[in-house]
């Protein structure tokens, strides 16, 4: 059978069928009566109206005759283009076909109920006009209506399929048609449609064998693979799995690469916006654009690793060779860089068994202990981690570079970090930053000095370093020469936090102020206050429409950064709120608390979705997160992972 | 160049049918847009072997609706394919039967009309949303030829989660 006549279902109805694009071309283009091109479905009623007419015979030898050579690309669609081609074969039938179009014209009113008489009851030719005029209104609805209780045998559609009705209404209008037809149908013996008398006297299974009037073509079959490719690559994964169902011809298209490339970039690479580019480099878990990347595993992948983030379900890994408090993290695919109270950076590798590469800072000695051992018996609420790994510190001897001097290193605690692929940037209780170079094996390039206490936190970008003070100051540097820019006064505390997006940063104070100021003006635009207390850290979203502050109020306040309006308040921490982190690919807060818990919050919705109480033994200092993991840091002098991708069978695919 | 532009030529569809069209309508078609870079002026009747008269008087109706659209840029195939809504017009324009829409999806590759390529595709995409195989089945009349064993396969592939 091929592709074109395998809508023809019942036996009986194969030769009316096989003329049934005959008429047409002729109604179409050749009965001046008719003018409308759009009006296809009229043809469904000269393929009712065909009684077995011997010019059907003639047919298929015309149709098979015909044939151009068909371009390349246009293969599979073999029979697609069966109208006439050779002008002078064409202009004889074309000849044949009008004269029986016209015989099925004249004759319509008749054959019809002599064919379906039993169905129909009283047709004339009154109910025949009515018919054609109804049928050219519906070329101009647009949005399906159900039709109530008309007793038919709906044509295809589930229920569902309303939903959305808008976007589907040329798809759906198809389905319609049908409908519409069959509920003609079964009015045209009864001119009342008000009534509904009648309907229910019809046999449901003999109706059912009308349907096959509307034309269902195989895509797969008709169209070439470049057109079912782009065709799939508009469906969301869960439509394509059930693609992959329908038939072998669909799962060899449906489960193409290239197909599942875009399914799965869309999926999950739709929000990041081109206008501001994420300050925080964080990865985006999309796999590497290599050429035999298995695209339709890392969705699956990928499911499986947004199913562990639904449930809450993480493994924790412990980094052991701090000596103090750690008080600030970053990482990426490849390492995590921590700075703690024992005066040193660690460089962490991110991958299996995670050892220490490299300490930044005066030698440490070795640390004897592993650290505190967690103890889930002691939580009353939130999760444990469903796996422990405790990975032995590595020895000192085998990390330190002995080589550097010491007055490179920062004297007194490291209280934040920075890092991007070029530099990384340090701020110490010892008053300075110091602007490191991350590709040559960490070599300080300069130090910035003008603070008069302790820098809480810095944050840079390609041309600023921003870093903010016990001092009250906020202090601008040049990311190039280290040159101080400019120093933005108006905090009555310290400055807790900073953050900086294009042209506006956004500091947080202990006075319980945030605000947000111009970096050309150097003015305070706005102020976002807190309810009643300190504010410890602040987010700024990638598209500087959102700030997020957290504090000693234990909540996380949402401000409209245009409007300086508060948005939302995000309850849920029992002490102070030390850190934030927004990841707005994933619509994640991340939030740190000295009530020892991590807890991650829609953000969307603000609702709490995770929490993680005590997997350290004190204060959360620093929380960070991706796709996959959060790393946050503990007063107990330890950083851990909670991978919530660990042991998942392919999870290493992910990574760009 | 205003004047180029008005200029009328004539297609000649699959079925030997003549008609008449403005040539910035034409140029919506890069094939027809590319043809006529190459050769001049077009005298003659252009043939159009692939596409009869009804898809081609359809095709030339959404290029006339869409004459004064800026042209399409290069190829930004992923933004191209970012979403699946289709403005209110061309909806209208694809409430057609199934055989309608799928010629005049081939008639847009063939005669390389990338937007109307897409609406088409798109429109096809949205028969297939979230519909289960059974429903795709019907709505396209597709013959399940798959083995119950081969069946049990894919959708354990499908359903594959870590634990």
């Amino acid at each position: 059978m091929t592709p074109r006549d395998a809508h023809v279902a019942p036996t009986n109805r194969r030769r009316p069928s096989l003329s049934f694009r005959r008429p047409r071309t002729a109604t179409v283009s050749a009965i001046p009566t008719t003018p409308r091109p759009g009006l296809e479905y009229n043809n469904l009623w000269d393929d009712l109206s065909l009684v077995d007419s011997g010019d059907a015979m003639d047919e298929p030898v015309l149709e098979d005759v015909n044939h151009f050579p068909e371009p390349a690309h246009r293969r599979r669609a073999a029979k697609s283009f069966s109208n006439l081609r050779h002008p002078v074969e064409g202009l004889r039938a074309l000849g044949r076909r009008l004269s029986v179009t016209m015989r099925n014209k004249s004759s319509r009113a008749f054959n019809v109920p002599h064919q379906l008489d039993h169905k129909l009851g009283t047709y004339n030719a009154n109910g025949s006009h009515e018919f054609a005029s109804s049928a050219s209104t519906l070329q101009g609805f647009s949005i399906p209506l159900p039709i109530p209780g008309n007793g038919v045998e709906p044509p295809v559609l589930p229920d569902g399929m309303y939903s959305g009705a808008a976007a589907r209404a040329a798809a759906a209008a198809q389905n319609e048609m049908v409908r519409k037809m069959e509920y003609m149908k079964l009015n045209m013996n009864n001119q009342d449609s008000e009534s509904g008398i009648g309907i229910d006297l019809q046999d449901r299974s003999e109706l059912s064998d009308l349907e096959p009037d509307f034309v269902r073509l195989d895509p797969t079959a008709f169209f070439p693979t470049e057109i079912i490719g782009q065709v799939l690559s508009y469906l969301e994964p869960e439509s394509l799995m059930n693609c992959e169902l329908v038939s072998r011809d669909w799962r060899e298209q449906a489960s193409s690469k290239h197909v599942w490339r875009h399914v799965f970039r869309r999926c999950y690479a739709q929000q990041r916006s081109a206008d501001f580019r994420p300050q925080k480099h964080l990865a985006a878990g999309l796999g590497k654009s290599v050429f035999q990347q298995d695209w339709k595993k890392l969705y699956l992948v990928r499911r499986a690793l947004d199913q562990r983030w639904q449930d809450g379900k993480a493994a924790a890994i412990y980094l052991q060779g701090h000596t103090d408090s750690v008080y600030c993290v970053q990482f990426d695919e490849d390492k995590i860089i921590t700075g703690s109270r024992d005066r040193t950076i660690r460089v962490w590798d991110a991958h299996y068994p995670w050892p220490c590469r490299k300490i930044i800072g005066p030698p440490p000695g070795d640390v004897a202990n592993s650290g505190p051992v967690h103890d889930p018996e002691q939580q009353s609420s939130g999760k444990s981690p469903f796996l422990t790994i405790r990975p032995p510190p590595t020895r000192t001897a085998e990390i330190v570079d002995l080589g550097a001097r010491p007055h490179d290193y920062h004297s007194a605690s490291i209280l934040c970090l920075q890092f991007d692929d070029e530099i990384m940037v340090t701020g110490s209780s010892d008053y300075s930053c110091i602007v490191w170079d991350i590709k040559d094996d960490y070599r300080p390039i300069h130090r910035l000095e003008g603070h008069t206490a302790g820098v809480l936190d810095v944050c840079f970008d390609d041309r600023y370093i921003v870093s903010c003070s016990k001092d009250h100051a906020i202090c601008v540097w040049d990311r190039r020469t280290g040159a101080l820019v400019k120093k933005l006064l108006g905090h009555r505390g310290p400055v807790n936090a900073v953050q900086l997006r294009g042209d506006l940063i956004v500091s947080a104070s202990g006075d319980g102020i945030a605000k947000l100021w111009n970096v050309s003006s150097g003015l305070c635009v706005k102020e976002f206050t807190s309810k009643d207390r300190g504010l410890a850290c602040v987010e700024f979203s990638d598209d500087a429409r959102t700030v997020l502050t957290g504090g000693n109020d234990q909540t996380i306040y949402q401000f409209d950064a245009n409007t300086g309006e508060l948005v939302k308040e995000i309850e849920g921490h029992s002490g102070l709120v030390r850190s934030l982190h927004l990841d707005t690919a994933n619509q994640r807060i991340v939030s740190g608390s000295y009530d020892m818990s991590v807890k991650v919050f829609d953000s969307q919705s603000g609702e709490l979705s995770i929490d993680f109480p005590g997997w350290t033994t004190s204060w959360m200092l620093s929380v960070k997160s991706d796709y996959r993991r959060i790393v946050a840091t503990s007063q107990d002098s330890r950083a851990v992972i909670m991978d919530f991708g660990y042991g998942i069978d392919g999870i290493d695919l992910l990574e760009g | 160049m205003a004047e180029t532009n008005n200029q009328e030529l004539t297609f000649t569809s699959s079925d030997g049918k003549n008609m008449k069209v403005p040539r910035d309508v034409a140029e919506r078609s890069l094939l027809i847009k590319n043809m006529l870079e190459d050769l001049g002026d077009a005298t003659e009747a252009i043939p159009i072997p692939n596409v009869s008269e009804n898809v081609l008087t359809k095709v030339l109706e959404w290029c006339t609706h869409h004459r004064n659209d800026p042209p399409t840029t290069g190829d930004e195939d992923d933004s191209r394919r970012k979403t699946t809504d289709i403005e209110e017009w061309d909806q209208k324009f694809m409430q057609v039967d199934q055989e309608m829409l799928f010629e005049i999806i081939l008639a847009a590759n063939y005669l390389d009309i990338k937007p109307l390529l897409d609406i088409g595709c798109k429109t096809v995409a949205n028969m297939i949303k979230g519909k289960s195989p059974e429903e795709i089945r019907k709505t396209f009349n597709i013959q399940n030829d798959f083995t119950p064993e081969e069946e049990d396969q894919i959708r354990r592939e499908n359903e594959w989660a870590e634990e």
